[in-house]
């Protein structure tokens, strides 16, 4: 009897999973569609507003929707830094005093229902957001209201914006990095009935190329349809191709969990994943690749910049500049950029990524002023730290791993780097009054041990990676480093309150087209705020003023930019000046670019960007992500 | 005390193997006092290298000797579940025998904090805890913070076993005859609770790592201190399983099963002979 | 009516209180969390590109506004208390405006499908095979069965979980690796057995370690009760063993054991948390879990409260039941 109810229990512990993936044929994905009519993307967040469409809302997150569903007026390409026209089919036109802009839109133009899109949805769509709070998304409201005046249509596809002052960036609303101005269906939100705020967009009519027909209540997958007139929508007329039937965006989380689903046939791009789960993807996936089909795989031309950042508060010694040079030349950068980040990120002396357009515009033109920059050791010595020969270095590392270089080394992994100087790094801290004691280890001025207290996230992967990197490297130069992996909620908290002596933030200094201004606005020293208060609600960027680090003159650059256009060539120089004078001052040590391992299995589909393949950037989650997906053929 | 230790590890298997494997977890404890390299130690040795004679365990990606971190591990998170464990039951064990056996008013009023404490969720609890703690969260910290959560529970199944005890025909027996109410405790129940007690304590251990292990996972805890839980995180964080480096992984699995298997064999042991009519049962067998 | 007055009232009462405090103080500690909703949001949306910093200091006053933060936390304290009763939790802020209510509800179906049945699965296998290794203690089967329980035991749950997840996805990909169902929810055999598909794995992993649990729970308790004189009395009585194991053992240690189950079947309205994170299974423990680190007190509220709710209603069923179920507590 017993032996009997002991053998039927183990029965069915074997027979039910059996029986239970037999009957389900094993296939993971959660919607019943062909799976060859279908791209699946890896979706970089849950949704957090499920089933609700009205994505002007002061909305949770809502990854991927931008790209399918929504159209602005202009796109840029960061891997490019062109212009990509969207709902607009001309630059922004400015009176000589910038206080107007006309745009002409893009004719033939229609809604997901066939209605054609004119002028007067881009009009009821400003004038909507400007009169609603409770539409807050991206702050377009408040940005509304505090720039524009009027804005008109002066025929079917002329819009003009009359601003309240001289506004030289204005069309930045309507121009993506991230995302833009989603424009609104005027004959669809006109007659909604009741509060915009609460309004949720059930059966949402788009100007992108696809409609959302099912989702997950938990917001884990959202399923699109590419609508039927597709040839009508911005990315149809511009790529000219139908792209895939069927998106799914799924969200499977961490690394580990991607590489096993594109092993499994269930994902046809994940965004990104560390270096070990992407070793995963090539063992057990042949038809999968990221950017360079080999060594350094990589995607490495995302607009954006890693930093060792310093908290000038919490540990004044950083305030001498002698001890943060000192700092980054016992950093070997090389070792840094091979032996702990795998020789797939490009370095960058500059927090402005080393992607072609912006090596085009900054860092080129900058080299001979790197190379022939001095810094005073202290003792009155000058000394040269800039070394343009750390792509020659890695690339020399690369060849005896067996890899290939694909290209020049600089192109692949950036311009170059500051030296390793052991002993430049000694003679800085010496004359900053540090001594060393018995064992070697550094002591402050005060005869106090050295020790810096760095912080990292861990799940940021190359970030956590530079952490130990420098801290290893520092421990080596006899300074005590604590590093600390922390949860990112945590983190975040530390840098903001100022709990912190080094942290990894990222930094980005200039927007894929060059213009500086817009992406160092928040970086004035009008928004700092001292230690032990937290640094957001003052509106500047939390990631550096996370430094506390007042410099008028940094101010001054700033305001000095704001006053140019950006069409203006004295824009990039008035940048350039300010470059020069954050490098000369070191207030916190770039390390490497961002990159990505965009990685796409060619199973199903093919006509992702490759660096074969250039032609625009494979970083499909911003919103001018949608070329990409509507550039996709299936494989057969 | 001797001869009843010698009693146990001749006559009690269970108890036998037991203390063999407490005394291997005790060796690694001590052990770690004389380890080559300090705890934080990154790059001290080659990386990813299998199991080998040089390395018994092998070692990890950042460049750790697997056994030696181990044995910080087992000591570290030892004294997190040893702290959380006798917090957690010293307060569950008196309070639920006062609520127990004086019943009325003092067990309503306890009752009505042990229920206040129990319904409130734990696990979201000590997240929300560790968040705001911001990375100061040092073992002892957790080991404190464990056994203040983890007294409810089994404060409320002391308790029931008490009320039932107290209704079994051996004690009215006893309140009969006249007995002193705590020899009645202490002779007639305690034979019966204290084996509960230790599968309890074994339990109140298992909850101690499991959560250490958690709080690990989620990278609340203080990840740069060796413990069975870091150790976990940064196997699976250099995704060890994927890239079939799997002894990063066991070492810290290992020891937590065997850790845990040890006490509670040792318990097994300890309540079958505390219990004396098992006691005569077994010796009756062995005759 | 004694009963009624000195027994079941003062436990209502102290229903009503043990939710009173529990609810106080889960509204207390997450506003003690530096992580803060208002700017949290404005975080995300300025993640990815810079705004105006004048345009992101008005959006925090709309926010703190929309978000009914704006008052001293008294003003929250009572408005919190005046919303509940209305049976309003309130907006979730991470989801802006949707209510909590819709997001719990999104969640709750599966947690308490996925829980429920796995609890009930475990408890019922732990207590007969526990039960039995107990009582033929001698026999080979339970010798084995023991050994096995006793290495499982100890494994970590989230290490149970994780290895699970590998075998059957990865390296023997027969289970899915998100989600808890496939299409959508219909009374179709598609439907259902999907959902027995998604939701296989998990609750395995939350069968394996629930039932080694309550194994060794039913063990010691059944060695104990084995040598008690009835059983040894009816033993002699030639009782037969299975009658003496399923009538009178099992039955005497039900106490504690039913107390337990009431108390985890009342736990599971706050979900699983980590096996809903490793298996991306969708339920309120991992809502819980995001809302916990963006600060999204209304959330977390909502779902503690029904947690608090749940938990206290089954304590009480307990104390109510209890006299019933063992007839030898008596009240004092």
């Amino acid at each position: 009897m017993f032996k009997k109810l002991v053998f039927l229990f183990v029965l069915a512990l074997f027979s039910v999973p059996t029986f239970v993936s037999i009957a389900q044929e094993p296939q993971g994905l959660p919607v019943d569609v062909p799976r060859e009519e279908m791209f699946v993307i890896d979706q970089i967040f849950r949704y957090g507003v499920a089933g609700n469409y009205n994505i002007w809302q002061t909305a949770g997150t809502t990854p991927h929707r931008h790209a399918m569903m929504d159209e602005t007026l202009w796109y840029i390409d960061q891997e490019t830094g062109e212009r990509v026209y969207g709902a607009a089919i001309s630059d922004p036109m400015y009176n000589d005093d910038f206080t107007q802009m006309t745009v002409e839109l893009r004719q033939g133009l229609e809604w997901s229902d066939g209605v054609p899109f004119t002028a007067a949805d881009v009009v009821y769509t400003v004038e909507t957001l400007k009169a609603t709070p409770e539409l807050g998304q991206s702050g377009w409201h408040a940005q509304f209201n505090q720039f524009v005046d009027t804005v008109e249509a002066t025929d079917d596809y002329t819009v003009v914006f009359n601003l309240l002052e001289s506004n030289p960036r204005f069309h930045n609303l309507f121009e993506t990095r991230w995302n833009g101005v989603y424009i609104m269906p005027k004959h669809i939100v006109e007659n909604v009935e009741g509060d915009l705020g609460t309004w949720t967009n059930p059966e949402p009519v788009v100007l992108g190329n696809y409609i959302p027909t099912q989702f997950d209540p938990n917001g884990f997958w959202e399923l699109y349809e590419r609508r039927e007139n597709w040839e009508t929508s911005v990315a149809g007329t511009v790529i000219g191709n139908p792209g895939p039937q069927y998106v799914l965006t799924i969200f499977y989380g961490d690394s580990s969990r991607k590489a096993i689903a594109m092993s499994r046939g269930e994902l046809d791009v994940y965004f990104d994943a560390d270096i070990e789960a992407f070793e995963t993807t090539l063992d057990t996936t042949p038809t999968a690749r990221s950017w360079y089909a080999d060594f350094p795989w990589a995607y490495p031309n995302e607009v954006s910049t890693r930093q060792l950042a310093f908290d000038f508060e919490t540990q004044p010694l950083f305030q001498d500049v002698k001890v943060r040079w000192a700092l980054a030349l016992s950093l070997n950068i090389v070792e840094l950029q091979t032996e702990y980040i795998g020789g797939v990120a490009k370095v960058t002396p500059l927090p402005v990524p080393a992607t072609p357009s912006l090596t085009a515009i900054y860092l080129d033109p900058m080299q001979e002023w790197f190379e022939n920059l001095e810094i005073d050791l202290g003792d009155g010595t000058m000394y040269k730290p800039y070394d343009s020969t750390v792509p020659d270095q890695i690339a020399a590392w690369a060849e005896a791993q067996g890899y290939t270089v694909p290209g020049e080394p600089a192109d692949v992994f950036g311009p170059g780097w500051w030296k390793f100087d052991l002993e430049a790094a000694e003679t800085l801290l010496t004359n900053a009054g540090f001594s060393r004691d018995g064992g070697g280890n550094w002591l402050t001025p005060d005869g106090e041990p050295f020790t810096i207290d760095l912080q990292s996230p861990p799940d940021e992967n190359d970030a956590f990676r530079m952490a130990n990197a420098a801290a290893d490297m520092w421990s080596d130069f006899g300074i005590d480093v604590n590093l600390q992996g922390l949860e990112r909620a945590v983190w975040d908290q530390n840098y903001f309150v100022g709990q912190v002596e080094v942290y990894t933030p990222w930094m980005n200094f200039a927007l894929a087209s060059g213009d500086a201004w817009p992406e160092v606005r928040g970086d004035h020293p009008r928004y700092y705020v001292p230690n032990g208060e937290d640094v957001r609600p003052a509106g500047g960027n939390a990631f550096f003023q996370g430094q506390r680090l007042q410099d008028p003159q940094i101010g001054e650059y700033i305001d000095a930019m704001a006053a140019i256009t950006p069409s203006d060539p004295a824009n990039v120089e008035t940048a350039t000046e300010f470059f020069k004078y954050w490098t000369e001052n070191l207030y916190a040590i770039t390390v490497i670019s961002f990159k990505k391992f965009v990685t796409w299995d060619e199973r199903y589909w093919t006509g992702f960007p490759t660096a074969e393949n250039p032609d625009r950037m494979p970083l499909y989650w911003f919103q001018a992500g949608k070329f990409t997906i509507q550039a996709l053929a299936p494989i057969n | 005390m001797l001869t009843t230790l010698r009693d146990l590890l001749r006559f009690s298997p269970s108890f036998r193997l037991g203390s063999i494997i407490l005394l291997l977890a005790a060796i690694l404890v001590i052990l770690s006092f004389f380890s080559p390299y300090e705890p934080d130690d990154r790059r001290a040795v080659e990386r990813n290298v299998a199991p080998s004679i040089e390395y018994w365990f092998g070692t990890t990606s950042q460049g750790q000797d697997v056994f030696w971190m181990l044995t910080f591990a087992v000591r570290n998170t030892l004294i997190v579940a040893g702290i959380a464990v006798s917090i957690g039951r010293g307060i569950g064990v008196i309070l639920g025998m006062i609520s127990g056996y004086l019943g009325g008013v003092v067990d309503r009023i306890l009752s009505s904090i042990v229920d206040s404490i129990i319904v409130i969720p734990r696990l979201p609890l000590l997240i929300l805890i560790a968040t705001i703690m911001r990375g100061q969260m040092t073992i002892v910290a957790l080991g404190l913070l464990i056994g203040i959560l983890d007294w409810a529970y089994p404060s409320k199944r002391y308790r029931s076993q008490v009320l039932s005890l107290r209704e079994r025909s051996f004690t009215h027996t006893a309140v009969f005859s006249g007995m002193n109410a705590w020899k009645i405790v202490i002779q007639e129940h305690l034979p019966f609770i204290i084996p509960f007690l230790l599968a309890d304590v074994v339990s109140g251990f298992l909850f101690a790592i499991g959560i250490e292990v958690t709080l690990s996972i989620l990278g609340l805890s203080d990840l740069d201190t060796q413990t069975i839980g870091s150790m976990i995180y940064w196997g699976n964080y250099y995704q060890s399983l994927l890239t079939n480096r799997v002894w990063v992984l066991l070492a810290p699995i290992g020891a937590s099963i065997v850790v845990v298997v040890g006490f509670y064999l040792v318990s097994i042991g300890l309540s079958e002979y505390l219990d004396p009519r098992k006691r005569l049962a077994r010796l009756r067998v062995k005759e | 009516m004694t009963l009624l007055r000195q027994y079941i009232l003062p436990r209502i009462v102290q229903w009503f209180v043990v939710i009173f405090v529990g609810i106080s103080i889960t509204f207390l500690i997450p506003r003690l969390s530096p992580v803060n909703p208002v700017d949290n949001a404005l975080g995300r949306l300025t993640s990815f590109q810079t705004m105006d910093p004048e345009a992101s200091q008005q959006m925090r006053a709309t926010l703190l506004d929309l978000y009914g933060l704006d008052g001293s936390i008294v003003d929250q304290y009572l408005n919190f208390w005046g919303r509940l009763i209305k049976g309003d939790l309130g907006p979730s802020f991470q989801s802006f405006p949707t209510p909590v209510m819709q997001i719990i509800g999104a969640g709750i179906g599966w947690t308490i499908g996925l829980l429920g049945t796995s609890i009930l699965i475990s408890w019922t296998l732990g207590l007969i095979l526990g039960s039995l290794a107990g009582y033929f203690s001698n026999t080979w089967w339970a010798k084995l069965l023991e050994r096995v329980v006793i290495t499982i035991y100890p494994v970590p749950y989230y290490i149970l979980a994780f290895i699970l997840l590998m075998l059957f996805t990865y390296y023997w990909p027969l289970f899915p690796l998100v989600g808890g169902s496939r299409g959508e929810p219909a009374f179709t055999w598609e439907f259902i057995s999907s959902v027995l598909y998604f939701g296989f794995l998990p609750a395995l992993s939350l069968v394996i370690g629930g039932t080694a649990f309550r194994f060794i729970m039913a063990k010691a308790l059944a060695s104990t009760e084995m040598t008690s004189d009835y059983v040894q009395y009816a033993d002699l009585a030639a009782v037969p063993k299975r009658k003496i194991l399923f009538f009178y053992v099992i039955r005497n240690t039900m106490l504690p054991q039913v107390t337990d189950l009431a108390l985890s079947l009342g736990a599971l309205f706050e979900g699983a948390l980590i096996t809903e994170v490793v298996f991306g299974y969708p339920g309120v423990g991992y809502t819980l879990y995001n809302a916990i680190n963006s600060g999204d007190y209304n959330i977390i509220m909502g779902i503690t409260l029904l947690s608090i709710v749940g938990i206290a209603t089954a304590s009480l069923l307990v104390d109510l039941i209890y006299p019933f179920l063992d007839p030898r507590v008596r009240l004092r």
